[in-house]
């Protein structure tokens, strides 16, 4: 077994101690920072296996930018220092079930998929930016035009949540109708009197 | 209106800027002492000799921060027949500077001249009752004191300055039958 | 072997420049910042104007006791301050001084400074959460949320260079460069700077330390040796941020003599941007938390998207 293998197999588990520790701990602040274990030594692994670009984008944008996010979200809960014992719930067995089932899914998929494939470390090109760059804007376009899309959906989503000024939202509706029996009530009482 | 943008911003930056060429004005204290103005009330200096213990400044003080002891000495009679003189002999002179507010009363309403602004401020002890200094070292600190600041060119000489030398010269005459001459009268 | 022993060797000196580079500019903020307010600084330690302040003041915070607050999240709050340095210093190891002169050669190196200094936030966010400390949450929002709005045009201008360049190795960005890129990547490096400002919390973005309101943001339970590690990561911020400015910008180690002083030119330059951010920090108050969103999301955003299409429209007219 070569060193990079050895250094494979530890990141690897490092990635999958770390993504268990995420769903089972009970700090949800924890859980935050065991992502940002597991998202470093998944970077880890697309470093050995050459993808130099995408480590380090793996890095800029889950690390950087979502950890970041989603550790601010989670400091506007009432995350506490202590075990939280709510954060545990019944269907935790369940949920389990279910990751199995996807995690299944997925390794079946990808072995079907890609158990042929190998990565000749030695002649293989360092995935740097152009060659990442030519095969997302090549081979894989499509995918890529379709996420960019989906994105844009979001994009466009939170900006329509976030305005006050678009009118027919179903929430103002709401409030119209939560205020107009009182209105009326109002009314009648003033032309009764 | 009509001004750049970012004007405000390279305007402040230049502030800051001319202030780095310039030299700066801190006191580099405890090694260079400070040029101190003329008048500067640092301590209350006593000059022991001039003190009659009239006790004007005990009295006046506001906040009673003067300590005086004192006891009455009789001389023998300079010339036969003539009445024997009693005098007062300061035995204690006492300024606790814990209570002293500085406003130098003290210093105005002495008559002898027995009492002086001087600019020494280096006496900050570690206990508060150190801050009680007897006459021995308000006698110190009147070494420190500095010649009175010169009067402006035409201005008319300071009155004392008359009053002591027509002193000196009623003295002068007598002091050769009288070796022996009042303290009050060299003031 | 001689490949391990040079190794060794540059990482070795990447490790003394990390040392010794923050608290030089540690010392020149100290000096730069009394003079501008007529001050003179400190004057005793060591001598000589105060050279040895910073080390005094290292022994100081050694020798203090190290607390973790009761309440705090013991392992999260001692390993806030390691977080928060080490990125800079790997940072530094990617940062070429003059064509060879670097501890790694690195084909993505762009990539790597940024994403590595994205991390060296989390610091502040551990602690400022294990803390559990009212202020110290407080700091890490804000430290979180300017992150956010600063990380976008940060990034963006960085990439602007690249582009022009054509390369993402830091080396290859200083070898395509030429004089007249200083006007045209202009409000590239304004965005890159004032962003970068932002990224470290100096002033005039220290908003998630400003100690009038919120006594020292995420810092305000730390003492002693940690405390320092995270002082210490604000000034190895300043000079990674100073040499990126450098290298991306300014030209690195281009100059007269280039070929044998380019290290020197580098240096020169960098410290001259560590200097402007010391300066900004004297000249300006600190923005409040809706003028530096404003500013982050409005004007730098907008302004490197601008010089991203120009440099694509220049770069495409000049090929």
């Amino acid at each position: 077994m070569s060193t990079v293998r050895v250094l494979f197999v530890l990141l690897g588990a490092v990635a999958v101690g770390s993504a268990l520790l995420v769903v089972t701990t009970r700090q949800i602040v924890h859980a935050a920072l065991w992502l940002v274990v597991t998202l470093g030594a998944l970077a880890g692994c697309f470093l050995l296996l050459t993808a130099e670009f995408v480590a380090w984008v793996q890095v800029l944008i889950y690390v950087g930018a979502v950890v970041v996010l989603l550790l601010f979200a989670l400091m506007l809960t009432r995350a506490p220092t202590r075990p939280d014992p709510a954060a545990r719930t019944p269907n935790a067995w369940f949920a389990a079930v279910v990751a199995a089932a996807v995690a299944g899914v997925l390794v079946t998929t990808l072995v079907a998929g890609f158990s042929g494939a190998v990565i000749d470390l030695d002649r293989a090109e360092i995935g740097g930016a152009r060659v990442t760059g030519g095969a997302v804007f090549s081979t894989w376009v499509l995918p890529f035009e379709v996420l960019s899309v989906l994105l844009l959906a979001a994009l466009v989503g939170a900006i329509v949540l976030s305005r006050r000024d678009v009118p027919n939202r179903p929430r103002d509706a709401e409030a119209a109708r939560d205020t107009e029996p009182a209105r009326d009530a109002d009314d009648r009482e003033r032309s009764s009197s | 209106m009509a001004e750049l943008p970012g004007k405000g911003l390279v305007h402040g930056l230049k502030v800051t800027f001319d202030n780095l060429t310039r030299r700066s004005i801190t006191q580099q204290y405890p090694d260079v002492k400070p040029d101190l103005p003329p008048r500067t009330r640092g301590v209350i200096a006593l000059f022991e000799e001039n003190c009659t213990v009239c006790m004007l400044c005990a009295r006046e003080c506001p906040s009673w921060c003067i300590y005086i002891d004192s006891h009455k000495e009789t001389a023998q009679p300079s010339e036969p027949g003539a009445r024997e003189r009693s005098h007062n002999v300061l035995d204690r002179f006492a300024i606790d500077y814990s209570l002293c507010m500085y406003c130098g009363i003290c210093v105005e309403v002495c008559p002898f001249d027995a009492l002086f602004w001087s600019p020494e401020f280096e006496y900050a002890t570690t206990d508060i009752a150190d801050l009680t200094h007897e006459k021995d070292t308000l006698r110190e600190w009147m070494w420190t004191v500095p010649a009175p600041p010169a009067v402006d060119d035409g201005a008319e000489p300071p009155k004392e300055l008359g009053v002591a030398e027509k002193a000196a010269a009623r003295v002068r005459p007598r002091s050769e039958e009288d070796a022996r001459s009042g303290p009050e009268a060299g003031a | 072997m001689a490949d391990v022993l040079e190794l060794l060797l540059r990482v070795g000196c990447v490790f003394v420049a990390f040392l010794v580079l923050p608290l030089l500019v540690g010392q020149t903020e100290h000096k730069v910042m009394a003079h501008m307010q007529g001050r003179l600084g400190p004057m005793y330690a060591g001598g000589f104007h105060g050279w040895a302040q910073l080390v005094a003041d290292g022994v100081k915070f050694a020798q203090k006791e190290d607390i973790v607050p009761a309440n705090a999240d013991r392992r999260v709050f001692q390993l806030a301050p390691v977080l928060a340095l080490i990125p800079y210093l790997v940072a530094l190891v990617a940062i070429p001084l003059a064509p060879g002169l670097v501890g790694a050669e690195l084909e993505t190196g762009l990539f790597f400074v940024l994403a590595v200094m994205g991390i060296g936030v989390l610091g502040s966010l551990m602690g400022g959460w294990a803390s559990a400390n009212k202020y110290s949450l407080l700091g890490a929002f804000r430290s979180a949320g300017q992150l956010l709005a600063y990380e976008l045009p940060f990034v963006l201008a960085a990439a602007s260079v690249a582009m022009a360049a054509g390369t993402l190795s830091l080396t290859g960005i200083v070898e395509a460069w030429q004089p007249w890129w200083l006007l045209w990547q202009l409000p590239g490096m304004l965005v890159f700077f004032v962003a970068g400002l932002a990224e470290l919390h100096r002033p005039p973005f220290d908003m998630p330390v400003a100690d009038a309101e919120i006594i020292f943001g995420p810092y305000t339970e730390y003492t002693g040796i940690r405390f320092a590690l995270f002082l210490l990561a604000e000034y190895a911020g300043i000079v990674v941020l100073a040499a990126l400015t450098t290298v991306l910008f300014l030209g690195g180690w281009h100059g007269p003599f280039s070929d044998a002083l380019g290290w020197l030119w580098t240096l020169l330059k960098a410290f001259a941007v560590a200097f402007v951010v010391i300066w900004v920090r004297v000249a300006y108050p600190r923005l409040r938390s809706d003028q530096l969103q404003r500013l982050g999301w409005q004007v730098l955003v907008p302004l490197a998207l601008v010089q991203l299409a120009l440099t694509g429209v220049v770069s495409v007219v000049i090929s």
